[in-house]
């Protein structure tokens, strides 16, 4: 019925040049908590909610994911994991995988470590991929009569990760603030610096970037990471260009944990934005 | 659309405070304190889809280009008829966050009638920001046209995610 839909909306914009009709949205989908660590043998469990209007079926997977130097999330396929990530992939547990919800019906996730005795110490991370799959390929009901042109359906599979983070051992990291620059890029400014880590785990919190002299802070930006495959990342924030422009001269940054944990500072730097 | 969304983000949220409660209300109810946990949430929804709309092939190979901001170039040779569209997506979340987006660099179609043809993506922005109403990004593509190229349905799917940190 909906892929029949969107195949009428998009013959209807074909035809009459008309707006499109906006997305039957399928697949929209909630995702609580935004990362998971478990420490020990003690489970926990994730809130999936279809918040579309209509039903759909879900997917849950791991995958492994590696930061890069700029910041970003490369994934890596299975057959490129490390052994350290092999073991991630096996010791977290999770149930169910697949699950199809009416519109508004959430569906608790259980995530449970199985931890193989001599496990080395260390931080050890996967992805939790939760999305829709989408509907079954509709037979085309009319094959489009040669010379009539070309039509495109793109279906997008679209979803939500987070993190779920296993920590074996006593770990610690430390995090230190580096040279800041406000740039301006083909698609608008942004505010950079760099971060970099040591230590044996993660280092995950809020930064805050304030002015001497203002109450108020310039810039808040919550749930910023740095994982132990990077040494040091550089943080790209898209800013608008008054914001930019503001931004340049002396400022405070402040890196601290996250407030669910304290809000200690991992890192405070004054820094002269160029 | 919006106010739609944050409405559905919230509903959302209460239902997963129940749900993570049920347990904690009952162990609860011995004692007559009541306990709720909220917990950081993220929605994504899918408020346009990327189109390209209809393409009537020419006699050399050419390319439909479909901006971020849903901007037509349609490429020398061919004629394009239709509104196209990137594709776009809103995100909801805790205020400040910074969520990583992004997904497939490319798409392959296939068509009713055989042939194939591929697309290029681009993502308005590697990550963005969350605001008191969340936050958006967009994709958008290249569509390389044979010559000649068989006409048809096309259709590809392509994975698009947005990833906490």
């Amino acid at each position: 019925m909906l892929r029949f839909l969107k195949a009428l909306g998009l013959f209807t914009a074909a035809a009459l040049g008309a707006a499109a009709s906006p997305a039957l949205a399928a697949g929209d989908l909630l995702v609580a908590p935004t990362r998971v660590i478990l420490d020990g043998s003690r489970g926990t469990e994730v809130v999936l909610n279809n918040i579309g209007s209509e039903p759909a079926t879900y997917r849950i997977s791991l995958e492994i994911k590696r930061m890069t130097a700029e910041g970003g999330l490369d994934e890596i396929a299975e057959e490129n994991v490390t052994a350290a990530e092999r073991a991630a992939l096996d010791m977290i547990a999770f149930s169910p995988r697949r699950v199809t919800l009416p519109p508004n019906q959430p569906q608790v996730v259980r995530v449970g470590v199985r931890l193989p005795e001599g496990t080395p110490p260390g931080e050890y991370r996967a992805h939790m991929l939760f999305r829709a799959v989408p509907d079954a390929a509709p037979a085309t009901a009319e094959p489009k009569p040669a010379g009539e042109g070309v039509s495109i359906a793109l279906t997008p599979i679209y979803g939500i990760t987070i993190p779920v983070i296993v920590r074996v051992g006593d770990l610690g990291a430390e995090a230190s603030i580096g040279e800041a620059w406000v740039s301006a890029g083909a698609d608008g400014p942004a505010f950079n610096f760099d971060l970099s880590r040591s230590g044996n785990r993660s280092v995950y919190g809020d930064i805050e970037v304030t002015r001497p002299g203002l109450a108020e802070p310039l810039l808040v930006a919550r749930g910023i990471a740095v994982y132990p495959e990077v040494g040091a990342r550089k943080v790209s924030l898209r800013v608008p260009g008054e914001l930019a422009a503001k931004l340049k001269g002396p400022v405070r940054i402040r890196y601290a944990e996250d407030r669910e944990i304290g809000g200690g500072t991992i890192d405070e730097a004054e820094r002269v934005v160029k | 659309m919006r106010n739609y969304g944050m409405k559905r983000a919230l509903v959302g949220a209460a239902i997963a405070a129940l749900a993570m409660n049920a347990s904690a209300a009952h162990a609860a109810s011995a004692t007559g304190t009541a306990t709720a946990k909220i917990l950081r949430q993220i929605t994504l929804t899918k408020t346009s889809d990327l189109q390209y709309a209809t393409i009537i092939s020419g006699a050399t190979a050419s390319t439909v280009a479909v901006s971020t901001a849903g901007a037509a170039t349609c490429g020398a040779g061919l004629t394009c008829t239709g509104t196209t569209t990137a594709g776009s997506y809103n995100v909801q979340g805790t205020n400040g966050a910074v969520v990583l987006v992004g997904g497939d660099s490319s798409v392959t179609l296939n068509g009713s009638l055989g042939g194939t043809m591929s697309s290029t993506l681009t993502y308005s922005s590697p990550n963005i920001t969350l605001g008191t109403t969340g936050g958006s990004f967009q994709v958008g593509g290249t569509l390389s046209v044979g010559a000649n190229q068989a006409s048809g349905d096309y259709s590809g799917t392509f994975n698009v995610t947005a990833n906490y940190q």
